[in-house]
């Protein structure tokens, strides 16, 4: 695929994404008939007696009888024998910058390939790709873009990462895996974008392909992980933990929803903790909701709330607070913690300005964690 | 308050070892089943009492488990057939599942605009899902627009089975299958969801009718076939309501099961606890007290 023809597809994609679901739904599912679903084994998985299987990918464990699907409704047991269906199979394709996953210490200024299948083992109240993520494999118009020519793509534009993100990149994990080995031959890096709902097992073999993970925690609380989310607060702490202690980047995003996870003394407890856990050079991004999908009833979140929950997250120690989706905030830029001197300006997804030098602080030398080159 | 009322029409030889069907005593299952459901002398006479001439109707089956384990047309288009008598044209009746290829699977031959009852999965160009999910109680899901855009009155035609998550599935996880999103409402032993599915209005309002089939029954190990676990139990279910019918359906796969010398449901862990919620949602009775089983033999 050369760089025009991606482009006029990508630019198709994301006029699928973007477009208004009444239209969407109906021209997407005309697509059925003739669904672009892979047959290759799934990893992760045990059989079990009696053509069931257990899935072992992320802590749902589903286990499921011949001819049933997953929780995140691309992985399907036939036979005995459990399957990915959506190996290869991107539903969107798009080159973004870095900054918009959000990544705002790994390569500023850069784009990623970005990549998604269809699907997602949780299914968050306010997901704002669920017309994605909460489908099934043949609900979406998929693209054939195997691992290989999804690297060559990421080289042929001049994108030194390819990101894994929109749905929940955990569940094409094979996909993902294979295109980060394929990535890594061409030099070009790989960022996961995911909720973090992953076994211990996989995600520790995943880290040893990829350059860097950003992990959603969607609030420090279990309740609202069960009523908002359908899934375990516990697993994504683990696998922060385990992230953390690999060689690879970490970052955080905390989507701040009026009324339903922006208590102060629960930020600041989970401030406490990431510093505990993790360190006070990880960035802790907190992020403006929109009302979307099953919650359209609450509105935006106040700016006056970022801003002072990014002053809690700072005051507790963190050195590396931003906010998010607020085009233009003084939170959207990279500050030395110990000089003070601005090292990144940003205006939304744009990098305005970029001083660090050889991955430290022009003025005092200190260095800046991240992947800068 | 009156008991519910669920038939049970047997029929000798209707299913031969090899799968055929037998019309004749198939046609026999239908007269005296929907009869004693309603009271009434035959089905026409039955239908008449549940449908209006001006209903579109729409038969949901389950195709998911491939010709070994689907209701097949020679089931099927002999019940929708059935609707031209009182004067619903075929082209206003429907056999419908999710997806074509299931239905080809099945052994159907679609039929989107051609003559008699039309047979299609909601991926059929022009059909789909509706565009906003449709969020009643725990559901939040995209409805097939065969049912909320081409039907007044629905039949749920289920297949009887054994279900490892839901414990059976029959008639009202039947509708399962006419959501985009089934795979998330499998925990919890798919409760509450089953019954908060059909207790949405899209569903609920329409529904009418519930026939399991039951003529090979799936005991054990469902929703896909085995051979070992499959027992041909030669039978019709007929029930408006909905819980009710389920209820009965449950109960003939705990007796075949313990033909089979298999614990029950309820010791293995997945007994369906829908029935339950269901009738506390007052969608249907599901003890067993409150249900009048009649059993007949054709």
């Amino acid at each position: 695929m050369d760089r025009r023809d991606f482009i006029r597809t990508a630019a198709g994609t994301g006029a699928v994404l973007a477009a208004r679901p009444g239209a969407f739904v109906r021209d997407l599912y005309a697509f059925q008939e003739t669904a672009n679903l892979s047959h290759v084994e799934a990893r992760y998985y045990i059989k079990l007696p009696d053509r069931e299987i257990e899935c072992q990918l992320c802590p749902r464990k589903c286990r499921l009888g011949d001819k049933e699907r997953g929780y995140c409704g691309v992985r399907e047991n036939d036979g005995g024998t459990y399957y990915t269906l959506v190996y290869g199979k991107a539903c969107a394709r798009n080159i973004d910058p870095v900054e918009k996953k959000p990544f705002f210490h790994v390569l500023p200024g850069t784009a990623a390939l970005s990549i998604a299948s269809a699907g997602c083992n949780v299914n968050c109240k306010f997901c704002q790709n669920w017309e994605i993520s909460q489908v099934r494999a043949e609900q979406v118009t998929a693209y054939d873009f195997p691992p290989r020519d999804v690297a060559a793509a990421a080289e042929a534009n001049r994108c030194p990462s390819i990101a894994y993100t929109y749905s929940e990149p955990t569940v094409f994990y094979e996909y993902m895996f294979d295109t980060a080995v394929e990535a890594r031959r061409r030099n070009i890096r790989s960022l996961v974008v995911t909720g973090g709902l992953i076994n211990p097992e996989p995600l520790e073999a995943l880290t040893k392909v990829v350059d860097a993970i950003k992990i959603d925690l969607k609030a420090f609380t279990q309740a609202f992980y069960k009523d908002y989310v359908r899934g375990d607060l516990a697993p994504v702490l683990e696998a922060i933990k385990l992230v953390a202690r690999q060689k690879i980047w970490l970052e955080i995003v905390y989507l701040v929803i009026p009324t339903l996870n922006d208590e102060p003394e629960e930020v600041r407890k989970m401030a406490r903790w990431i510093l505990k856990e993790v360190g006070p050079g990880v960035p802790l991004h907190f992020t403006r909701f929109t009302p979307m999908y099953l919650i359209k009833n609450l509105p935006p979140t106040p700016l006056s709330t970022l801003r002072s929950l990014r002053k809690i997250a700072l005051d507790e120690g963190l050195q590396y607070v931003y906010t998010g989706n607020i085009p233009g905030d003084e939170g959207e830029n990279t500050w030395c913690p110990t000089c003070r001197t601005l090292l990144i300006r940003r205006n939304g997804f744009a990098v305005e300005e970029n001083a660090i030098k050889g991955g430290a602080c022009p003025s005092c030398r200190n260095p800046v964690p991240g992947i800068w080159a | 308050m009156t008991e519910s009322l669920v038939v049970i029409v047997r029929g000798r030889g209707v299913r031969s070892r090899g799968g055929e069907i037998a019309p004749a005593v198939l046609a026999r299952i239908y007269e005296r089943g929907l009869g004693l459901l309603t009271g009434q002398t035959g089905a026409e006479e039955a239908l008449r009492t549940l449908f209006a001439p001006s209903d579109k109707v729409g038969i949901k089956i389950n195709a998911i488990a491939g010709r070994e384990l689907t209701s097949p047309p020679a089931v099927t288009l002999p019940f929708a057939g059935l609707f031209s008598r009182i004067g619903i044209a075929d082209r206003n009746v429907v056999i419908w599942d999710r997806t074509n290829r299931e239905l080809r699977a099945a052994g159907y031959a679609l039929n989107a605009d051609g003559p008699g009852p039309r047979i299609l999965g909601t991926d059929t160009a022009g059909v789909g899902y509706d565009a906003e999910p449709f969020v009643h109680r725990n559901i939040a899901s995209r409805i097939s627009a065969v049912l909320t855009d081409r039907v007044t009155a629905s039949v749920s035609f289920a297949i009887l089975k054994d279900h490892g998550l839901a414990g059976v599935t029959a008639g009202m996880k039947n509708y399962f299958g006419a959501i985009h999103n089934p795979n998330k409402y499998h925990d919890d032993h798919c409760d509450p969801f089953v019954a908060e599915l059909f207790d949405a209005p899209p569903v609920r309002t329409r529904h009418r009718l519930t026939v399991l089939d039951a003529l090979v029954v799936q005991c054990h190990r469902g929703p896909a076939f085995h051979a070992a676990w499959a027992a041909p139990a030669e039978s019709l279910i007929f029930g408006t309501d909905p819980v009710a019918v389920d209820a009965a359906g449950w109960r003939l796969v705990e007796r075949l099961r313990k033909e089979k010398g298999l614990p029950t449901l309820a010791e293995e862990g997945r007994p369906p606890l829908y029935l339950q919620t269901a009738e506390r949602l007052g969608l249907g009775r599901a003890a067993e007290a409150d249900i009048r089983l009649l059993e007949d033999e054709v």
